[in-house]
Protein backbone atom coordinates (compact mmCIF):
# COMPACT_ATOMS: atom_id res chain seq x y z
CA UNK A 1 0.00 0.00 0.00
CA UNK A 2 2.95 2.32 0.96
CA UNK A 3 4.74 1.82 -2.37
CA UNK A 4 1.67 2.63 -4.22
CA UNK A 5 1.19 5.44 -2.49
CA UNK A 6 4.11 6.38 -2.94
CA UNK A 7 4.42 5.66 -7.17
CA UNK A 8 1.31 7.68 -7.29
CA UNK A 9 2.76 10.77 -5.93
CA UNK A 10 5.75 10.36 -7.91
CA UNK A 11 3.72 10.23 -11.04
CA UNK A 12 1.59 12.84 -9.90
CA UNK A 13 4.55 15.09 -9.11
CA UNK A 14 5.97 14.11 -12.83
CA UNK A 15 2.78 14.72 -14.31
CA UNK A 16 2.65 18.24 -12.53
CA UNK A 17 6.35 19.16 -13.56
CA UNK A 18 5.06 18.48 -17.12
CA UNK A 19 1.82 20.74 -17.02
CA UNK A 20 3.73 24.02 -15.30
CA UNK A 21 6.54 23.69 -17.56
CA UNK A 22 3.66 23.35 -20.57
CA UNK A 23 1.65 25.86 -19.14
CA UNK A 24 0.33 28.24 -21.96
CA UNK A 25 -2.17 30.35 -21.82
CA UNK A 26 -5.13 30.54 -25.30
CA UNK A 27 -4.76 34.01 -27.10
CA UNK A 28 -8.60 34.35 -26.79
CA UNK A 29 -8.15 33.99 -22.40
CA UNK A 30 -4.92 36.74 -22.79
CA UNK A 31 -7.15 39.03 -24.60
CA UNK A 32 -9.39 39.73 -21.33
CA UNK A 33 -9.05 43.07 -19.87
CA UNK A 34 -9.17 43.13 -16.14
CA UNK A 35 -12.72 44.18 -15.91
CA UNK A 36 -13.53 40.73 -17.89
CA UNK A 37 -11.23 38.65 -15.39
CA UNK A 38 -12.85 40.75 -11.93
CA UNK A 39 -16.53 39.68 -13.33
CA UNK A 40 -15.41 36.11 -13.92
CA UNK A 41 -13.46 35.26 -11.16
CA UNK A 42 -14.28 37.37 -7.98
CA UNK A 43 -18.06 35.79 -8.18
CA UNK A 44 -16.87 32.06 -7.91
CA UNK A 45 -16.87 33.12 -4.42
CA UNK A 46 -18.36 35.90 -3.95
CA UNK A 47 -20.22 39.21 -4.82
CA UNK A 48 -17.76 41.09 -7.37
CA UNK A 49 -16.23 44.12 -5.48
CA UNK A 50 -17.13 47.99 -6.13
CA UNK A 51 -13.73 48.92 -7.40
CA UNK A 52 -14.62 52.09 -4.92
CA UNK A 53 -14.29 49.97 -1.98
CA UNK A 54 -10.52 49.83 -1.48
CA UNK A 55 -7.16 52.62 -2.00
CA UNK A 56 -4.95 51.49 -5.05
CA UNK A 57 -2.42 50.70 -2.44
CA UNK A 58 -5.04 48.53 -0.24
CA UNK A 59 -6.29 46.63 -3.69
CA UNK A 60 -2.47 45.31 -4.47
CA UNK A 61 -2.57 44.06 -0.83
CA UNK A 62 -6.40 42.47 -1.65
CA UNK A 63 -5.08 40.77 -4.61
CA UNK A 64 -2.14 39.24 -3.40
CA UNK A 65 -4.89 37.72 -0.15
CA UNK A 66 -7.40 37.04 -2.76
CA UNK A 67 -4.69 35.02 -5.08
CA UNK A 68 -3.38 32.70 -1.93
CA UNK A 69 -7.58 31.59 -1.56
CA UNK A 70 -8.84 31.40 -5.35
CA UNK A 71 -5.64 30.53 -6.41
CA UNK A 72 -5.33 32.47 -9.31
CA UNK A 73 -3.19 33.19 -12.19
CA UNK A 74 -0.33 36.43 -11.65
CA UNK A 75 -1.51 37.69 -15.43
CA UNK A 76 -5.02 37.42 -13.45
CA UNK A 77 -4.10 38.57 -10.39
CA UNK A 78 -2.31 41.96 -12.02
CA UNK A 79 -5.35 42.76 -14.71
CA UNK A 80 -7.46 42.49 -11.90
CA UNK A 81 -5.94 44.81 -9.27
CA UNK A 82 -5.20 47.13 -11.95
CA UNK A 83 -8.78 47.40 -12.87
CA UNK A 84 -9.80 48.07 -9.44
CA UNK A 85 -7.10 50.35 -8.69
CA UNK A 86 -8.49 52.80 -11.39
CA UNK B 1 17.39 121.73 -32.45
CA UNK B 2 16.21 119.98 -35.15
CA UNK B 3 18.72 116.90 -34.69
CA UNK B 4 17.90 116.93 -31.01
CA UNK B 5 13.92 116.08 -31.67
CA UNK B 6 14.86 113.72 -34.03
CA UNK B 7 17.04 111.73 -31.81
CA UNK B 8 14.67 112.58 -29.30
CA UNK B 9 12.10 110.80 -31.57
CA UNK B 10 14.23 107.89 -31.90
CA UNK B 11 15.57 107.16 -28.23
CA UNK B 12 12.06 107.51 -26.91
CA UNK B 13 10.11 104.39 -28.57
CA UNK B 14 13.60 102.43 -27.65
CA UNK B 15 13.54 103.78 -24.02
CA UNK B 16 9.75 102.67 -23.84
CA UNK B 17 10.26 99.25 -24.85
CA UNK B 18 13.15 98.93 -22.91
CA UNK B 19 11.21 99.88 -20.01
CA UNK B 20 8.09 97.80 -21.06
CA UNK B 21 10.59 94.87 -21.43
CA UNK B 22 11.96 95.13 -17.61
CA UNK B 23 8.27 95.57 -15.92
CA UNK B 24 7.65 92.02 -18.07
CA UNK B 25 10.68 90.33 -16.96
CA UNK B 26 10.01 91.91 -12.93
CA UNK B 27 6.29 90.63 -13.45
CA UNK B 28 7.33 86.91 -14.77
CA UNK B 29 9.94 86.64 -12.03
CA UNK B 30 7.44 87.23 -9.50
CA UNK B 31 5.03 85.08 -11.17
CA UNK B 32 7.57 82.10 -11.54
CA UNK B 33 9.03 82.22 -8.22
CA UNK B 34 5.03 81.95 -7.01
CA UNK B 35 4.26 78.82 -9.13
CA UNK B 36 7.64 77.59 -7.77
CA UNK B 37 6.46 78.18 -3.84
CA UNK B 38 3.60 76.54 -4.70
CA UNK B 39 5.23 73.62 -6.96
CA UNK B 40 7.55 73.23 -3.97
CA UNK B 41 4.78 72.60 -1.13
CA UNK B 42 2.94 70.01 -3.04
CA UNK B 43 6.26 68.30 -3.46
CA UNK B 44 6.49 68.37 0.23
CA UNK B 45 2.96 66.81 0.63
CA UNK B 46 3.28 64.56 -1.94
CA UNK B 47 6.51 63.58 -0.65
CA UNK B 48 5.05 62.79 2.93
CA UNK B 49 2.78 60.50 1.68
CA UNK B 50 4.27 58.51 -0.65
CA UNK B 51 3.73 55.12 -0.78
CA UNK B 52 6.55 53.07 0.67
CA UNK B 53 6.86 49.07 -0.84
CA UNK B 54 5.13 47.87 2.39
CA UNK B 55 1.59 47.98 3.32
CA UNK B 56 -0.93 47.22 6.31
CA UNK B 57 -4.36 46.95 6.28
CA UNK B 58 -7.63 45.35 7.90
CA UNK B 59 -9.90 43.76 6.22
CA UNK B 60 -11.85 40.47 8.31
CA UNK B 61 -15.85 40.56 8.93
CA UNK B 62 -18.27 40.76 11.70
CA UNK B 63 -21.79 38.30 11.50
CA UNK B 64 -24.31 38.92 14.05
CA UNK B 65 -28.05 37.38 14.55
CA UNK B 66 -31.12 35.42 16.57
CA UNK B 67 -32.22 31.97 16.32
CA UNK B 68 -35.31 30.49 17.37
CA UNK B 69 -35.59 26.92 17.56
CA UNK B 70 -37.83 23.69 18.36
CA UNK B 71 -36.16 20.04 19.17
CA UNK B 72 -38.19 17.33 19.58
CA UNK B 73 -36.39 14.35 20.86
CA UNK B 74 -37.60 10.67 20.62
CA UNK B 75 -36.22 8.20 22.48
CA UNK B 76 -37.57 4.48 23.53
CA UNK B 77 -40.90 5.71 22.45
CA UNK B 78 -40.90 8.78 24.74
CA UNK B 79 -40.66 12.70 23.35
CA UNK B 80 -38.72 15.42 24.47
CA UNK B 81 -39.67 19.00 23.07
CA UNK B 82 -37.17 21.85 23.60
CA UNK B 83 -37.94 25.44 22.57
CA UNK B 84 -35.30 28.16 23.12
CA UNK B 85 -34.02 31.27 20.90
CA UNK B 86 -30.40 33.20 21.30
CA UNK B 87 -30.07 36.80 20.81
CA UNK B 88 -27.84 36.27 19.19
CA UNK B 89 -27.09 32.48 18.36
CA UNK B 90 -23.99 30.92 19.56
CA UNK B 91 -22.70 29.84 16.20
CA UNK B 92 -23.45 32.74 14.50
CA UNK B 93 -21.70 35.71 16.09
CA UNK B 94 -18.44 36.58 15.16
CA UNK B 95 -15.71 39.36 14.96
CA UNK B 96 -12.91 38.55 13.52
CA UNK B 97 -10.79 41.64 11.64
CA UNK B 98 -7.91 40.11 9.14
CA UNK B 99 -4.46 42.14 9.71
CA UNK B 100 -2.62 41.87 5.91
CA UNK B 101 0.95 43.13 5.80
CA UNK B 102 2.40 43.42 2.52
CA UNK B 103 6.02 43.60 1.89
CA UNK B 104 6.22 44.50 -1.74
CA UNK B 105 4.97 41.72 -3.85
CA UNK B 106 6.46 39.33 -2.77
CA UNK B 107 5.11 38.57 0.85
CA UNK B 108 2.03 38.57 2.69
CA UNK B 109 1.55 38.30 6.18
CA UNK B 110 -2.00 37.31 7.39
CA UNK B 111 -3.69 36.94 10.68
CA UNK B 112 -7.14 36.83 11.45
CA UNK B 113 -7.88 37.00 15.39
CA UNK B 114 -11.94 36.03 16.07
CA UNK B 115 -13.89 36.47 19.03
CA UNK B 116 -16.78 34.26 18.55
CA UNK B 117 -18.67 31.68 20.81
CA UNK B 118 -15.60 30.03 21.20
CA UNK B 119 -14.25 33.17 23.20
CA UNK B 120 -10.65 34.36 21.54
CA UNK B 121 -8.94 32.54 19.03
CA UNK B 122 -6.89 32.68 15.71
CA UNK B 123 -8.24 31.63 12.67
CA UNK B 124 -5.44 31.75 10.44
CA UNK B 125 -1.69 33.06 11.11
CA UNK B 126 0.71 32.76 8.29
CA UNK B 127 3.22 34.05 6.00
CA UNK B 128 3.04 33.73 1.99
CA UNK B 129 6.08 33.89 -0.50
CA UNK B 130 4.97 34.76 -3.93
CA UNK B 131 8.34 32.91 -5.37
CA UNK B 132 7.49 32.53 -9.05
CA UNK B 133 4.52 32.75 -11.27
CA UNK B 134 2.23 30.11 -10.37
CA UNK B 135 4.12 29.46 -6.95
CA UNK B 136 3.20 30.66 -3.53
CA UNK B 137 4.81 29.22 -0.97
CA UNK B 138 3.44 29.48 2.82
CA UNK B 139 4.15 28.87 6.22
CA UNK B 140 2.38 28.85 9.67
CA UNK B 141 -1.03 28.08 10.41
CA UNK B 142 -3.60 28.01 7.63
CA UNK B 143 -6.75 26.45 6.56
CA UNK B 144 -5.65 23.24 4.58
CA UNK B 145 -6.66 22.67 1.15
CA UNK B 146 -9.29 19.76 1.60
CA UNK B 147 -12.18 20.68 -0.94
CA UNK B 148 -12.59 24.66 -0.58
CA UNK B 149 -15.96 25.08 1.45
CA UNK B 150 -13.63 26.28 4.40
CA UNK B 151 -10.86 27.85 2.42
CA UNK B 152 -13.63 29.72 0.11
CA UNK B 153 -17.04 29.85 1.30
CA UNK B 154 -17.74 29.74 4.44
CA UNK B 155 -17.04 33.08 5.75
CA UNK B 156 -20.30 34.76 6.98
CA UNK B 157 -20.44 37.65 4.45
CA UNK B 158 -19.61 35.03 1.29
CA UNK B 159 -21.96 31.82 2.68
CA UNK B 160 -25.77 32.08 1.43
CA UNK B 161 -27.05 30.46 4.46
CA UNK B 162 -26.53 31.57 7.84
CA UNK B 163 -25.19 27.97 8.91
CA UNK B 164 -22.45 26.03 7.29
CA UNK B 165 -22.72 22.83 5.86
CA UNK B 166 -22.49 19.71 8.68
CA UNK B 167 -19.44 18.21 8.91
CA UNK B 168 -17.68 19.17 5.91
CA UNK B 169 -16.32 22.15 7.49
CA UNK B 170 -15.72 20.42 10.48
CA UNK B 171 -13.90 17.62 8.65
CA UNK B 172 -11.40 20.18 7.29
CA UNK B 173 -8.93 21.35 9.68
CA UNK B 174 -6.56 24.24 9.82
CA UNK B 175 -3.56 23.19 11.01
CA UNK B 176 0.58 23.93 11.30
CA UNK B 177 2.91 23.66 8.41
CA UNK B 178 4.32 24.42 5.10
CA UNK B 179 2.02 24.83 2.02
CA UNK B 180 2.86 25.23 -1.63
CA UNK B 181 0.16 26.59 -3.77
CA UNK B 182 -0.86 28.43 -7.22
CA UNK B 183 -2.65 28.51 -10.40
CA UNK B 184 -1.66 28.09 -13.80
CA UNK B 185 -3.34 28.80 -17.45
CA UNK B 186 -3.81 25.97 -19.42
CA UNK B 187 -4.95 27.13 -23.11
CA UNK B 188 -8.55 28.15 -22.90
CA UNK B 189 -8.39 26.33 -19.16
CA UNK B 190 -6.65 26.97 -15.77
CA UNK B 191 -6.02 24.46 -13.06
CA UNK B 192 -4.34 25.22 -9.75
CA UNK B 193 -2.87 22.97 -7.09
CA UNK B 194 -2.49 23.29 -3.19
CA UNK B 195 -0.32 20.79 -1.45
CA UNK B 196 0.53 21.09 2.66
CA UNK B 197 2.67 19.27 4.62
CA UNK B 198 1.36 19.65 8.34
CA UNK B 199 1.70 18.34 12.02
CA UNK B 200 -1.56 16.65 11.17
CA UNK B 201 -4.68 15.59 13.20
CA UNK B 202 -4.64 13.46 16.70
CA UNK B 203 -6.65 10.76 17.44
CA UNK B 204 -9.43 10.89 20.77
CA UNK B 205 -10.52 8.06 23.31
CA UNK B 206 -13.40 8.21 21.21
CA UNK B 207 -12.19 7.58 17.94
CA UNK B 208 -12.91 11.20 16.54
CA UNK B 209 -9.31 13.72 15.31
CA UNK B 210 -8.85 17.05 16.38
CA UNK B 211 -6.54 19.35 14.46
CA UNK B 212 -4.66 22.58 14.71
CA UNK B 213 -2.05 21.11 17.53
CA UNK B 214 0.98 23.34 17.38
CA UNK B 215 2.99 20.17 19.17
CA UNK B 216 2.56 17.30 17.14
CA UNK B 217 1.91 13.88 19.14
CA UNK B 218 4.01 11.91 16.70
CA UNK B 219 6.73 12.04 14.47
CA UNK B 220 4.58 11.60 11.24
CA UNK B 221 3.37 14.35 9.33
CA UNK B 222 0.16 14.68 7.30
CA UNK B 223 -0.24 15.43 3.87
CA UNK B 224 -2.96 17.35 2.22
CA UNK B 225 -2.92 18.29 -1.88
CA UNK B 226 -6.00 19.49 -4.20
CA UNK B 227 -5.97 19.99 -7.58
CA UNK B 228 -8.40 22.04 -9.32
CA UNK B 229 -9.46 22.18 -12.91
CA UNK B 230 -11.40 25.24 -14.63
CA UNK B 231 -12.63 23.53 -17.80
CA UNK B 232 -13.98 26.87 -19.60
CA UNK B 233 -11.91 29.76 -20.08
CA UNK B 234 -14.74 32.23 -18.79
CA UNK B 235 -14.10 30.24 -15.67
CA UNK B 236 -17.27 29.25 -14.67
CA UNK B 237 -16.98 25.87 -13.34
CA UNK B 238 -14.49 24.77 -10.99
CA UNK B 239 -13.71 20.76 -9.85
CA UNK B 240 -11.92 19.62 -7.57
CA UNK B 241 -10.32 16.63 -5.61
CA UNK B 242 -8.54 16.72 -2.33
CA UNK B 243 -6.67 13.97 0.00
CA UNK B 244 -5.27 13.99 3.46
CA UNK B 245 -3.00 11.29 4.25
CA UNK B 246 -1.72 10.86 7.73
CA UNK B 247 -0.74 9.03 10.99
CA UNK B 248 -3.23 10.02 13.80
CA UNK B 249 -1.89 7.82 16.95
CA UNK B 250 0.05 9.30 19.72
CA UNK B 251 3.83 8.25 19.93
CA UNK B 252 4.60 5.37 21.66
CA UNK B 253 0.85 4.40 21.70
CA UNK B 254 -0.67 1.48 20.15
CA UNK B 255 -2.65 3.76 18.09
CA UNK B 256 0.75 5.00 16.69
CA UNK B 257 0.49 3.55 12.91
CA UNK B 258 -3.61 4.40 13.09
CA UNK B 259 -3.79 5.65 9.18
CA UNK B 260 -6.31 8.86 8.54
CA UNK B 261 -7.67 8.85 5.09
CA UNK B 262 -9.86 11.68 3.99
CA UNK B 263 -10.72 12.78 0.32
CA UNK B 264 -12.82 15.17 -0.73
CA UNK B 265 -14.56 16.38 -3.96
CA UNK B 266 -16.00 19.95 -4.86
CA UNK B 267 -17.63 21.55 -7.62
CA UNK B 268 -18.52 25.41 -7.75
CA UNK B 269 -20.70 26.41 -10.89
CA UNK B 270 -21.57 30.58 -11.22
CA UNK B 271 -22.64 31.83 -14.28
CA UNK B 272 -25.07 35.14 -15.19
CA UNK B 273 -28.06 34.25 -17.22
CA UNK B 274 -28.78 37.05 -17.93
CA UNK B 275 -30.45 38.52 -15.53
CA UNK B 276 -30.05 36.06 -13.19
CA UNK B 277 -26.95 34.69 -11.12
CA UNK B 278 -26.65 31.14 -10.99
CA UNK B 279 -24.55 29.93 -8.38
CA UNK B 280 -24.65 25.74 -7.30
CA UNK B 281 -21.87 24.65 -4.77
CA UNK B 282 -21.47 21.03 -4.06
CA UNK B 283 -18.50 19.06 -2.07
CA UNK B 284 -18.22 15.20 -0.72
CA UNK B 285 -16.11 14.48 2.10
CA UNK B 286 -15.16 10.74 2.98
CA UNK B 287 -12.99 10.00 6.14
CA UNK B 288 -11.76 6.46 6.93
CA UNK B 289 -9.30 5.68 9.71
CA UNK B 290 -8.07 2.77 10.22
CA UNK B 291 -9.79 0.06 13.08
CA UNK B 292 -8.94 0.35 15.97
CA UNK B 293 -9.97 -0.66 19.80
CA UNK B 294 -10.91 2.24 22.28
CA UNK B 295 -11.72 2.43 25.49
CA UNK B 296 -15.23 1.98 26.92
CA UNK B 297 -15.36 4.82 29.91
CA UNK B 298 -18.06 3.94 32.02
CA UNK B 299 -16.59 0.15 32.22
CA UNK B 300 -13.20 0.04 31.00
CA UNK B 301 -13.85 -2.60 28.12
CA UNK B 302 -12.68 -2.14 24.63
CA UNK B 303 -14.54 -1.67 21.98
CA UNK B 304 -14.62 -0.93 17.54
CA UNK B 305 -16.00 0.31 15.03
CA UNK B 306 -15.47 0.78 11.75
CA UNK B 307 -14.41 4.57 11.70
CA UNK B 308 -16.05 5.62 8.54
CA UNK B 309 -17.69 9.32 8.16
CA UNK B 310 -19.27 10.92 5.41
CA UNK B 311 -20.48 14.33 4.85
CA UNK B 312 -21.62 16.11 1.94
CA UNK B 313 -24.06 19.30 0.47
CA UNK B 314 -25.30 20.69 -2.39
CA UNK B 315 -26.63 24.25 -2.38
CA UNK B 316 -28.05 26.09 -5.14
CA UNK B 317 -28.62 30.00 -5.37
CA UNK B 318 -30.11 32.69 -7.69
CA UNK B 319 -30.21 36.44 -7.53
CA UNK B 320 -31.22 38.79 -10.14
CA UNK B 321 -28.14 40.73 -10.57
CA UNK B 322 -28.94 41.94 -14.06
CA UNK B 323 -32.03 43.20 -12.90
CA UNK B 324 -32.99 47.09 -12.07
CA UNK B 325 -33.90 48.18 -8.77
CA UNK B 326 -34.56 46.71 -5.22
CA UNK B 327 -35.38 43.13 -7.09
CA UNK B 328 -31.40 42.66 -7.66
CA UNK B 329 -30.82 42.70 -4.46
CA UNK B 330 -32.74 39.78 -3.43
CA UNK B 331 -31.02 36.26 -3.44
CA UNK B 332 -32.92 32.92 -2.74
CA UNK B 333 -30.66 30.01 -1.26
CA UNK B 334 -31.06 26.24 -0.76
CA UNK B 335 -28.81 23.46 0.67
CA UNK B 336 -29.00 19.91 1.31
CA UNK B 337 -26.80 18.35 3.66
CA UNK B 338 -26.21 14.98 5.30
CA UNK B 339 -23.47 13.81 7.75
CA UNK B 340 -23.17 10.63 8.33
CA UNK B 341 -20.59 8.98 11.29
CA UNK B 342 -19.82 6.21 12.60
CA UNK B 343 -21.90 3.37 13.60
CA UNK B 344 -21.82 1.59 16.90
CA UNK B 345 -19.30 4.39 17.99
CA UNK B 346 -20.05 6.38 20.79
CA UNK B 347 -21.20 9.80 18.44
CA UNK B 348 -22.95 7.47 15.77
CA UNK B 349 -25.54 8.83 13.65
CA UNK B 350 -26.87 9.76 10.30
CA UNK B 351 -28.04 13.13 10.08
CA UNK B 352 -29.53 15.06 7.47
CA UNK B 353 -30.34 19.38 6.81
CA UNK B 354 -32.65 20.92 4.56
CA UNK B 355 -31.92 24.50 4.67
CA UNK B 356 -33.41 28.00 2.71
CA UNK B 357 -32.87 31.40 2.81
CA UNK B 358 -33.84 34.87 1.35
CA UNK B 359 -31.15 37.45 1.40
CA UNK B 360 -30.74 41.18 0.62
CA UNK B 361 -27.63 42.56 -0.16
CA UNK B 362 -26.63 45.74 1.26
CA UNK B 363 -24.14 46.01 -0.61
CA UNK B 364 -21.16 43.64 -2.49
CA UNK B 365 -20.03 42.78 0.96
CA UNK B 366 -23.01 43.28 3.50
CA UNK B 367 -26.24 40.96 3.39
CA UNK B 368 -28.90 40.47 5.87
CA UNK B 369 -29.93 36.64 6.01
CA UNK B 370 -33.19 35.26 6.81
CA UNK B 371 -32.77 31.44 6.83
CA UNK B 372 -34.96 27.90 7.95
CA UNK B 373 -33.01 25.07 8.76
CA UNK B 374 -34.87 21.41 9.31
CA UNK B 375 -32.62 19.22 10.78
CA UNK B 376 -33.56 15.34 10.96
CA UNK B 377 -30.75 13.16 13.12
CA UNK B 378 -31.00 9.33 14.03
CA UNK B 379 -28.39 8.05 16.12
CA UNK B 380 -26.81 4.45 15.29
CA UNK B 381 -24.16 5.02 18.07
CA UNK B 382 -23.66 1.42 19.94
CA UNK B 383 -26.72 0.89 21.89
CA UNK B 384 -24.97 -2.06 23.77
CA UNK B 385 -21.96 0.15 24.97
CA UNK B 386 -25.44 3.06 26.39
CA UNK B 387 -24.83 5.52 23.35
CA UNK B 388 -28.20 5.61 21.55
CA UNK B 389 -29.59 9.02 21.82
CA UNK B 390 -32.67 8.50 19.20
CA UNK B 391 -34.22 10.53 16.91
CA UNK B 392 -33.90 14.34 17.04
CA UNK B 393 -35.83 16.80 14.65
CA UNK B 394 -35.11 20.44 14.93
CA UNK B 395 -36.22 23.89 13.18
CA UNK B 396 -34.78 26.86 13.36
CA UNK B 397 -35.20 29.95 11.99
CA UNK B 398 -31.98 32.35 11.46
CA UNK B 399 -31.76 36.23 11.39
CA UNK B 400 -28.33 36.97 9.93
CA UNK B 401 -26.33 40.11 9.55
CA UNK B 402 -23.15 39.86 8.21
CA UNK B 403 -20.45 42.37 6.65
CA UNK B 404 -16.87 41.95 5.65
CA UNK B 405 -14.97 44.97 7.28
Amino acid sequence: MKKIFVIVIVLTGFVFIALMNSCKVSQKVSMKTGAQLWAENCQRCHNTPSPSSFSPQQWETVGLHMQTRALLTDEERNKIVEFLKQ
Amino acid sequence: MIQGNKLLKILLPIGLLLMQSFIATAQQTVVDSSVLDRLNELEKKVASTKPGEDHVMIVGLATMGFATYKTTNTLNGTSTVTKGNSFPDADHFELSPMFLWRHGNKFLVEFEPSFSNNGLSVNWANVSWFAAPGLIIRAGYFVLPLGTYAKREAAGWINKLATDPMGVADMTPTDYGVEVSGGQPLGNMKFNYDFALTNGNQLQADGTITSGNIVDNNNNKTFTGRLGLLPFSNSSLEVGVSGMFGKVGDQGSEQLNTMAKVYAFDLNFVKLYKPILVNIKAQYNIQDIDKVYYTNPSDSSLYTFNNHTTAYFVQGSIRPTGAEGFIKNIELAGRYTSFNTPTNSSFGSDQHTITVGLNYWFSWRTVFKVTYESYKGNSTASKLLGFYSGTTTTNTLFIHFAIQL
